[in-house]
């Protein structure tokens, strides 16, 4: 085997969490606004469906074959040319969302600390760091991400003191126009909630195989709780305004003034949400170096990282031309394109291996005792 | 822009300066790898360089998808 290096299902949890909500908690709430409107909220629910049922199928798949990852048992699912090719695609999406990711995060960082900065600086230093991570292998990811999580999962706590701001009557009447309005919002929710499956590279490595899946839940039930909070917080501030916003979570944290000499919180809210976005593109990008070497067949993924760090860096120039045509490619292309490589295709492969299994023991019917 | 080019051909001599030496004698295939890898990412550096206005893997992906994602527009 390639990583050498071994997880608990609790590590795994919380790499998982960040990779879902990072850039999930800057655009989900101004985005499912627009389409939910008062109903905001209800949608990150509607939204975790797909999350559950990507994380169900990747388990099972993990259950037909315990030692190997998705580029792995899709050659021995489809055959071994189609299965190549699925893992092309699924490193294709890997490299293109890596590349994206890090943009959202330049992005971000530039529109709201630092706007002299060239891009390209912002962007490197991080590939940088991530590529020292991912170099030094699973398990210092794993421990970075239990350092570095359990602060990023505290800051819906800072909320507690906009409580003076909020007005609670923003947020009836509940369901006005029914739930289609709710459901429709989820759309854009559910494409991070697929994220989730990315466990299935994870999975192989895990110490304690059998909480895997209880963890997975677990994971998912906190990445609901997140978001639904912090939707409610920025419903109950903004009203419906809050589609105006490009980047509504960081406003709300200028809002906070304790006795008028507490206030620019969103200083430190922008540190711990950094944290965050470092386990994110560490995770994607370890993913995608893991994956790249067991395409490939390689027995140590090590000497890749910095080829592969320089073309993350060069998809992330690529990607955009500018951050309205992002956020546009985020609204309306990407709640399809991320759940069809990371539901969709696992669910194909899981509907193959069933059928192949059913086949063989068909043929050859189980010997009973007379 | 000549300068530009420069600098990123500066960067991969030094990305396999410092990796090259660590890879073992048997590791042929890495090697390929590596160096496969290496050269993509130099080329479409320069190409980037000149052409920054290149359909990228965005461009490609919205054209797939374009008729579902104005079901949401």
């Amino acid at each position: 085997m390639i990583e050498k290096g071994k997880i608990s299902a609790f590590q795994m949890a919380l790499m998982i969490i960040p990779t879902v909500t990072a850039t999930a908690v800057l655009v989900v709430p101004s985005v499912t606004a627009r389409v939910a409107g008062r109903d905001m909220w209800i949608s990150p629910i509607f939204g975790s469906l797909v999350g559950f049922f990507s994380l169900f199928i990747v388990y099972q798949l993990h259950k037909h074959f315990p030692e190997k990852s998705i580029i792995q048992y899709s050659g021995d699912i489809i055959g071994r040319i189609p299965g190549k090719i699925i893992g092309l695609i699924y490193l294709f999406f890997l490299l293109h969302s890596s590349g994206i990711i890090t943009r959202e995060y330049a992005d971000f960082i530039i529109a709201a600390f630092l706007p002299r900065t060239p891009m390209i600086v912002v962007m490197g230093g991080m590939i940088l760091v991530c590529a020292f991570t991912v170099l030094s292998g699973l398990e210092v990811l794993g421990r970075a991400a239990q350092v570095f999580v359990p602060i990023f999962m505290a800051t819906p706590l800072l909320f507690i003191l906009l409580i003076p701001d909020l007005k609670l009557e923003n947020i009836v009447p509940i369901m006005e126009h029914g739930m289609m309005p709710s459901i429709l919002g989820a759309v854009i929710p559910q494409g991070w909630f697929s994220e989730v499956s990315l466990i299935s590279m994870f999975l192989p490595f895990l110490t304690d195989c059998e909480k895997g899946g209880k963890w997975g839940i677990i994971s998912v039930i906190v990445i609901i709780l997140h978001l639904v909070i912090i939707n409610i917080v920025c419903l109950l501030l903004y009203g419906e305004s809050v589609t105006s916003y490009a980047f509504p979570v960081l406003n709300a944290f200028r809002y906070i003034s304790v006795a008028t000499f507490f206030e620019h919180l969103e200083a430190v809210v922008v540190i711990i949400w950094v944290m965050g976005a470092f386990i994110k593109i560490s995770v994607f990008y370890y993913v995608l170096v893991l994956g790249t070497a067991q395409w490939l067949n390689l027995s140590d993924y090590r000497p890749i990282v910095f080829p592969i760090g320089f073309l993350v860096c060069l998809v992330c120039i690529w990607a955009a031309a500018n951050g309205q045509e992002l956020g546009r490619f985020l609204r309306s292309i990407s709640p399809f394109y991320i759940p069809s490589i990371m539901t969709f295709i696992p669910m194909l492969l899981l509907l193959f291996a069933i059928i192949k299994k059913k086949m063989r023991n068909k043929r050859q019917p189980v010997p009973t005792n007379p | 822009m000549i300068w530009t080019v420069f600098a990123i051909t500066v960067g991969v001599v030094l990305l396999i300066l410092f990796e090259w030496p660590k890879m073992k004698q048997n590791q042929k295939k890495e090697k390929a790898a590596f160096v496969t890898l290496t050269a993509m990412g130099w080329l479409l550096a320069i190409l980037l360089v000149f052409f920054p206005d290149m359909p990228g893997p965005t461009q490609m992906i919205e054209k797939l998808f374009k008729p579902l994602g104005k079901l949401i527009e």
